[in-house]
């Protein structure tokens, strides 16, 4: 119990530095919301459109740090976020909840794919050092993951759809369906998102098969596994409950970070795929200038990636007892 | 594991059989815009927000005339049956059309066009052309608009006709706060109806009741939103898409190879120069301006920096072929490429040079840095060659790549030294750009923003000049004053005019004809120009 207590009070320390910083570090840019849409139109807006630009998005509303500080960590507490710059006048909620079911998706569901298939392609392997799989699938992905994902993409999207025209190219979903819960648009939205996905498992899914084999491997030489052979266990057994479960604990730390991080998108997805999602707005918000929108996706991802932080702790302390006492 | 590998390939391969991979080109009528705009769609469609207007200003909301900017600004009647100056050119008065309705029924009339103008001077946030800067009143007598201006305001009719969408006062009056008025559903008399929108996609279907009888022929336009370039420019190449607004990079061997329905045409509109602050102390020499004007080669930059797309500029400003009739071609052969000219012009005012470099008669060398936005690769390409064409003259540039919202921020502000830009707008006339570069009151002292005359120019006498244009709407002495400001181009080298920024525009003319062509520029091409995008559109047929 105290150990939960007290990572719960350094979860919440992280949160409040992370706020403070998310408040700071967007305001030391130059320039104004004003000025940033007006380069985003490069000289196709009448430039006295600027004086209109900064009327409306209160530019000159001048207030002072410290009290703009208060305003927006009531605002948080709360949930308000604010009205979009970027997407002026629409809200950041709004925005926010229109791309990240697109992010959970694709990002979220090909995370946890990757994992899974990387951690046991690296138990396999790592059990059966030497053999057919151990040769082939893990120097393969290893060498797919070391390819820039822009070039690998860019070369799925010739090979799979320029040329052999099986998979769309780009987008969430074909543009003269109509969104909803019908099965043209849900088929639609899928057949578009599995070049996506293929590409985002093919480059992810090589760091978790190389540490899952050499944890394995490295636990393997343990005490207490030679123990289990000499008491005649079942090898299944040995692989899945004394190696296996010691071996995925490193593992498991890591992929809560990456569950953290999938609410911030996957930038180069959607950029070579023109795909929908929160990393090209997360972009935006940066380019534009939009404070609102910024802090909001900011504070998303600090927010998930404590958590799942907090979470893997908790789970690394249930499966290995060793934690709970140090702690 | 293998297995679940191939399990997942083969239901990938199955859906992709039986799902998607239709394409909107085969439907009759429609048309799919491919316009990298680097964002999602709001699905917001206020006529008066800077960010969206482009998406409705033309096809849902109307203007009073159009102005055709290919065409020194022909006008055309629009909601307007005609228009009429008066007053020494201080009064403009439009006679509203009678027959038009708004796509929910109602009848638009001269109240609605006088509501328009009243709501953008009671909200200033909403007058994008700082109408209400010039206009004394507003006022209605039966179908007919009068404009009362404070001075002649001539090129102002491009703002007030063109540029300011009209809309219906039922719907707009019970609006709380226009501003932040996201206009989801817009009601407006436009040859389009906003049918649905998610932020990847707008889908706009036919007016039936529009008054122009027997347009549109277009059933309906798909405008998907590209947050990137190359996937926008594939759907052009694939045909998913018939006209595109963006950049390709070699576009014969990827658009045009292998497909004769696709063409492209690049009209020049605007200029792209290198915008030299005159409150610089060096720079502030006329003579160090010139050898500058005259060591860089335009034609190289045009073809070596801009892949031949920009045509090369002439020192006058003026823009050809789109504006030729105005150009003086005397003046225009004044200040061409001559490396040797430039470094007389230097050593006649003193300059000294020491191993190729030339310094001040206080010793201080000719070096300056040059702001350019590092996003633009072509910018860069071309900002890296001007470097080397004034190196060889003794005169050093560091160029400096800034990201695009800085780089604004000090052309606004005036805290640079040289800065390559073509982010002006320009107008349907030379006048406009003219205008925004020389005019003192689109100036501002160094530190506060300007809003086009970057890079601080002023003259009384340039002023006076520019003021007397809008006394007149006789062309001849219209073109009497555009020379003289060319002269003052050639003379004074506020800016150097180096390539001439482009329309893009890029069409398929399998399914559809009627669009712009270089030989029959009826409205400027680009799917972001408003309202001359609805004008292409209005064009469009299909073929049978």
């Amino acid at each position: 119990m105290r150990f939960v207590v007290r990572r719960l009070g350094f979860f919440l320390v992280t949160l409040w530095a992370a706020v403070t910083l998310n408040f700071l570090i967007p305001r030391l840019m130059p320039g104004n919301a004003a000025i940033a849409m007006m380069s985003r139109y490069k000289g196709h807006v009448n430039p006295q459109a600027m004086h209109a630009l900064e009327i409306a998005f209160g530019v000159h509303n001048h207030q002072s740090l410290v009290s703009s500080y208060f305003t927006y960590l009531g605002n948080i507490a709360r949930g308000h976020f604010g009205v979009s710059l970027t997407f002026f006048p629409d809200t950041v909620a709004h925005q926010v909840l229109q791309a990240l079911p697109w992010t959970l998706a694709l990002v979220g569901i090909t995370t946890i794919l990757a994992f899974l298939l990387g951690t046991l392609i690296g138990l396999v392997s790592g059990w059966r050092r030497g053999g057919a799989l151990d040769g082939v699938l893990p120097p393969l992905f290893v060498i797919t993951s070391a390819f820039p994902y822009f070039w690998l993409a860019l070369l799925a999207i010739w090979l799979f759809s320029l040329k052999l025209g099986w998979f769309p190219e780009s987008g969430g979903y074909e543009v003269t369906t109509t969104v909803g819960w019908n099965w043209t648009f849900v088929s639609d939205a899928f057949t578009h998102s599995i070049l996506p996905a293929l590409t985002i498992i093919v480059t992810a899914i090589g760091g978790w098969i190389l540490t899952m084999r050499n944890n394995m491997i490295t636990v393997l030489t343990e005490d207490y596994v030679r123990m289990a052979r000499a008491k005649g266990l079942k090898p299944w057994r040995i692989m899945w409950t004394y190696a296996g479960r010691n071996a995925i604990l490193p593992n498991l730390v890591g992929f809560a970070m990456s569950l953290g991080f999938v609410v911030g998108g996957a930038i180069l997805v959607e950029f070579v795929f023109n795909y929908p999602g929160v990393g090209w707005m997360f972009l935006q918000s940066v380019e534009n200038q939009d404070y609102a929108l910024m802090q909001a996706l900011f504070l998303m991802i600090t927010v998930t990636v404590l958590l799942a932080i907090l979470a893997a702790d908790v789970a690394t302390a249930i499966l290995d007892p060793r934690t709970r006492e140090r702690g | 594991m293998k297995r679940v590998l191939v399990l997942l390939l083969a239901v990938g391969l199955t859906a992709a059989a039986c799902g998607g991979h239709k394409s909107s080109a085969g439907k009759k009528g429609a048309v799919t815009i491919s316009n990298e705009q680097g964002t999602t769609w709001t699905c917001g469609f206020n006529p008066f927000n800077s960010d969206v207007n482009f998406l409705s200003a033309g096809t849902v909301y109307e203007e009073l005339t159009f102005v055709n900017g290919l065409k020194s600004g022909q006008t055309t009647n629009w909601l307007a049956s005609s228009y009429e100056w008066g007053n020494a050119n201080k009064t403009l008065t439009f006679t509203i059309r009678k027959g038009v309705k708004w796509t929910d029924g109602k009848p638009l009339t001269a109240a609605d066009v006088l509501y328009t103008f009243n709501l953008i001077k009671k909200y200033p946030a909403l007058d994008l052309n700082a109408s209400w800067a010039v206009l004394k009143s507003v006022t209605q007598k039966g179908d007919q608009i009068v404009f009362q201006f404070k001075t002649p305001a001539v090129p102002y009719f491009y703002y007030i006709a063109d540029q300011t969408p009209i809309v219906p006062q039922h719907v707009w009056s019970k609006i709380a706060n226009p501003v932040t008025y996201k206009d989801s559903h817009p009601i407006g008399s436009g040859p389009f109806k906003m049918d649905r929108c998610s932020p990847q996609v707008i889908k706009y279907t036919k007016n039936g009741g529009y008054w122009q009888k027997g347009k549109p022929t277009i059933e309906t336009i798909y405008y998907p939103a590209f947050t990137s370039n190359d996937p926008a420019n594939q759907q052009l190449a694939s045909g998913k898409a018939q006209w595109g607004s963006q950049f390709i990079p070699n576009i014969k061997s990827f658009y045009l190879k292998g497909n004769s329905d696709n063409h492209y045409w690049f009209p020049p509109t605007v200029n792209v120069s290198v915008f030299i602050n005159q409150k610089d102390p060096i720079l502030k020499d006329v003579a160090v301006r010139k050898a500058m004007a005259y060591a860089i080669d335009r034609q190289k930059v045009s073809e070596v920096g801009e892949y031949g797309y920009e045509p090369a500029s002439n020192q006058t400003g003026i823009v050809t072929p789109t504006f030729s009739s105005w150009l003086d071609p005397t003046l225009a052969k004044q200040v061409t490429y001559s490396p040797a000219k430039a470094i007389a012009i230097l050593k006649a005012a003193g300059y000294k040079q020491k191993n190729g470099q030339f310094y001040t008669s206080d010793g201080k060398p000719l070096s300056f840095t040059m702001i350019n936005i590092g996003g633009y690769s072509d910018w860069v390409a071309s900002a890296q060659l001007v470097q080397e064409q004034l190196k060889k003259i003794g005169i050093k540039v560091t160029p400096e790549n800034l990201s695009s919202t800085t780089y604004d921020a000090d052309n606004y502000a005036g805290k640079f030294q040289l800065s390559y830009n073509g982010n002006l707008s320009g107008g349907p006339a030379p006048y406009y750009e003219l205008r925004q570069l020389l005019y003192s009151k689109n100036s501002a002292p160094i530190g506060q923003n300007a809003t086009t005359n970057w890079e601080r120019y002023e003259n009384p006498a340039v002023d006076k000049l520019i003021d007397s244009y809008a006394g007149t709407a006789d062309s001849a002495k219209q073109h009497e004053i555009v020379r003289k400001l060319q002269k003052v181009m050639v003379d004074d080298i506020p800016v150097i005019p180096v390539t001439e920024g482009v329309d893009w525009y890029q069409y398929n003319t399998k399914k559809l004809s009627g669009w712009v062509t270089e030989q029959n520029p009826y409205a400027q091409p680009a799917a972001y120009v408003y309202p001359d995008w609805a004008v292409v559109l209005l064009n469009l047929k299909p073929k049978a």
